[in-house]
């Protein structure tokens, strides 16, 4: 594959046949007194999009982002794209800083996500294009032009390419999304984490993000998006975890866990969402 | 967060340009140099070649620096010295209050400034035979509002008077109450202007006040019983007195010294007009600026931006050590006054064997002040970029480094701009004060052309005019960078 027509694919991963891209093995983690993430585990299979639901405060994000490498869990395995790190065998000092070994390590985990935010947080003093070039030019040491020409194949992706050379504020909130997406992507990761991504969008713009998601998982990039779009989580998604109090209450097939809970909490959980009055 | 220091330093500043003259009065960063042809040395062993010597050079007609060259009783009395000693000798100009500091702490080697002969001098340092004497006399305002015709008359009196000088002395013998100021010049228009209401102080420089000022406004009413003796003034061991005073008697002898003082105390001297000042001293002003208030802000700022980048990061540093550094750092330039800093690294390092050029000193005491206040600056501008800027960085592998570099400074300095034009600007003002520590910027370069003339006016003007020029200037570029960094925000 030449980097031009590389990047509307997800990309193959060198694991095991068979094996799951993302590996999450009894995830912990406490803020202060609070446990957050109590023994959490799950797989999502290459090409797999694992939709995870919860009322807030139920860890979700906290889950997402310790496989975005955003939290240190307290304890677990997790394992992306035939990298892994048991956070039981890090030692951080006081200042949470790791040995050098430790964090390369880390970084190499966190290396393989593309973290897309529920604020989108683009850079706002760099235009479209080069929120999306910033990380393979800096960061991987890309050739620049190489960079930019997988980037403007990125932008038609989303649908942005008139939008290259603008800045963030000139664009709206589902463009500005759909620049994070693309942001994101433009790392190769082998696994693409969504935080709540319409979530602060005007009602008007979700679709258009979504979408954009939909395409993508239908390209077989393996996804795990925190979300409260139920539909979406019905049409797209290959598995729904739903968490609360820091464990997984209840998983499975979307028309399972969504259509036929059979966990209490599960059920008050979609009769809130569903039917908030 | 800044106002209140930076206010203070204002403060300070138009204190001091407003006392100006003598206390401000301290040329610079080059000592002119006087060369007096050698002929057979006497004491060479004795003394240093070239031989430095502090003066003031706003002490009309005793001292006087016109460009680079020294001129006035006191000078040519010295550089006949010199001659007869064979040895060169340099001048370095020095405010009056700092003289003797400034002679301790080994800036120059011997003073010739109407030092008076007084038995505590005497115990303090190596005097020299007297080579004028003179007298005090009393000198009011020319209404004399307070009808003072006797030196008794001063008791319960505001006098204006040197802090270090002997007439202050006189003055209080007789009861007067002391109001300091930095040199005749400033008393003089005190006196005019009547903020007290009498003078005491040298027969000689009065008369020469009242024969060349345009409107002199003052009167003599009366003597002091004793006379002054003027000398020049060493460390004590210096050695260098014997052979001094060989020479002064030999001067004395030949009629020198006489035909010296008849070129200052009985030609008359015309007064220049405040526009012929303004046409000699514009151009020095405008050299003084671009040579030394330019490069002193600039390089100041400049090192200055480097330091305060350093302490904002010891300051958001997660360790305790760096985070203590800085917050001392910070603390100790916002709490003392810049006045101060700059007396502590120019006249008080000497003293521990740290010894500075002036425009080195103030430099690094610029800087350090520059790093103070702008630390702060950078740090609420980088803690104003939000939370987010970093994890996004983070999450396309940035490191920390790399994503303050990349990311997080290049939207703070959009932050930062408008206060850091303010510091900037406080900046250039502040380099006035730098004129204490004997470099020759702007302001000094008018209190020479001021104090011998007393046109205050034409030449603070002309200095306040150049200040303000340069910082319009910044002014224009502070829009341009804002203009700038607010492309890539909605307005």
């Amino acid at each position: 594959m030449s980097p031009s027509d590389a990047p509307v694919t997800a990309p193959g991963r060198a694991a095991a046949p068979g094996a799951p891209v993302v590996s999450a093995r009894t995830i912990r983690k406490s803020f202060g007194e609070k446990d957050v993430l109590r023994d959490i585990s799950f797989d999502v299979p290459e090409g797999g999009v694992t939709v995870v639901l919860g009322p807030s405060g139920s860890g979700k994000t906290t889950l997402l982002r310790s496989l975005g490498g955003l939290e240190r869990p307290d304890a677990g395995v997790i394992t992306i794209g035939g990298t892994t790190v048991d956070f039981a065998d890090l030692t951080p000092n006081r200042h949470g800083r790791l040995p050098r070994a430790q964090r390369e390590q880390e970084d190499a985990l966190a290396a393989q996500t593309g973290f897309v935010f529920q604020g989108h947080n683009l850079f706002a003093h760099k235009t479209t294009l080069d929120n999306i070039t910033e990380g393979p030019i800096v960061v991987q040491g890309e050739d620049p032009e190489a960079a930019r020409e997988r980037a403007r194949v990125l932008l038609e992706q989303v649908g942005l390419s008139e939008h290259a050379d603008k800045y963030p504020f000139q664009l709206s909130g589902g463009q500005q999304q759909r620049v994070g997406i693309a942001r994101a992507l433009a790392q190769r990761p082998a696994v693409v984490l969504f935080d709540e991504p319409t979530s602060a969008l005007d009602p008007e713009t979700v679709g258009e993000v979504l979408t954009v998601m939909r395409d993508l998982a239908e390209q077989s990039w393996t996804m795990v998006v925190v979300t409260h779009e139920i539909r979406f989580a019905r049409e797209v998604a290959d598995d729904v975890l739903f968490i609360d109090g820091g464990v997984v209450v209840e998983r499975g097939a979307p028309e399972q866990v969504i259509l036929e809970p059979q966990e209490p909490r599960t059920q008050a959980f979609l009769k809130r969402i569903l039917d908030p009055l | 967060m800044i106002t209140l220091p930076r206010r203070l330093a204002h403060l300070v500043l138009a204190l001091a340009i407003a006392l100006a003259p003598a206390l401000l009065s301290a040329p610079g960063a080059a000592a002119a140099t006087t060369t007096a042809s050698t002929t057979p040395a006497i004491a060479s062993d004795v003394f240093p070649d070239p031989l430095r010597v502090g003066t003031e050079g706003v002490y009309a007609p005793f001292s006087i620096k016109q460009g680079d060259e020294f001129t006035g009783f006191d000078i040519d009395v010295m550089n006949e010295v010199g001659k007869r000693l064979g040895v060169e000798v340099e001048y370095v100009a020095t405010p009056w209050d700092s003289m003797f500091a400034a002679l301790g702490s080994g800036r120059f080697d011997i003073v010739a400034n109407q030092v008076t002969a007084s038995p505590e001098r005497e115990q303090l340092y190596d005097l020299s035979d007297p080579y004028v004497e003179t007298g005090g006399v009393l000198v009011v305002a020319e209404d004399n509002p307070k009808d003072i015709t006797e030196l008794a008359d001063l008791k319960g009196k505001k006098a204006a008077e040197n802090l270090t000088s002997s007439w202050r002395e006189v003055a209080e013998e007789y009861g007067a109450e002391i109001v300091g100021v930095d040199g005749m010049t400033e008393a003089m228009a005190n006196l005019k202007q009547g903020r007290v209401d009498a003078i005491v102080n040298d027969k000689l420089a009065v008369r020469n006040y009242i024969a060349t000022s345009p409107d002199p406004g003052v009167k003599v009413v009366a003597e002091t019983d004793d006379t002054a003796q003027s000398v020049f003034a060493a460390k004590k061991g210096s050695g260098y007195m014997p052979a001094i005073n060989k020479a002064l008697a030999e001067m004395e002898q030949d009629g020198t010294t006489q035909r010296i003082y008849d070129t200052y105390f009985a030609a008359d001297v015309k007064a220049p007009t405040w526009w012929d000042l303004v046409k000699d001293n514009a151009g020095p002003m405008a050299l003084a600026a671009i040579t030394v208030t330019i490069p002193l802000t600039v390089l100041s700022f400049a090192i200055g931006l480097v330091l305060a980048l350093i302490a904002a990061m010891g300051r958001m540093s997660h360790a305790a050590l760096p985070r203590a550094i800085a917050r001392t750092y910070i603390s100790i330039i916002r709490g003392t006054p810049l006045l101060v800093q700059l007396y502590l690294i120019f006249f008080a390092l000497p003293q521990m064997g740290v010894d500075l050029s002036p425009f080195p000193a103030a430099v690094i005491a610029l800087s350090l002040n520059v790093g103070g206040y702008a630390a702060e600056v950078i740090r609420s501008a980088v803690e104003s970029i939000p939370k987010g800027q970093w994890e996004a960085a983070q999450t396309i592998g940035m490191s920390r480094r790399t994503a303050l570099r990349r990311i997080i400074l290049p939207q703070a300095a959009r932050t930062a701009v408008p206060p850091l034009s303010n510091t900037l600007i406080s900046l250039v003002k502040d380099t006035s004060l730098t004129s204490i520590i004997l470099v020759v910027e702007i302001l000094r370069q008018a209190q020479f052309a001021a104090a011998p003339t007393f046109q205050f006016m034409a030449m603070y003007g002309l200095a306040a005019i150049y200040f303000w020029i340069i910082c319009m200037v910044i002014s224009i570029f502070q829009d341009r960078a804002e203009e700038r960094f607010s492309r890539y925000v909605a307005v």
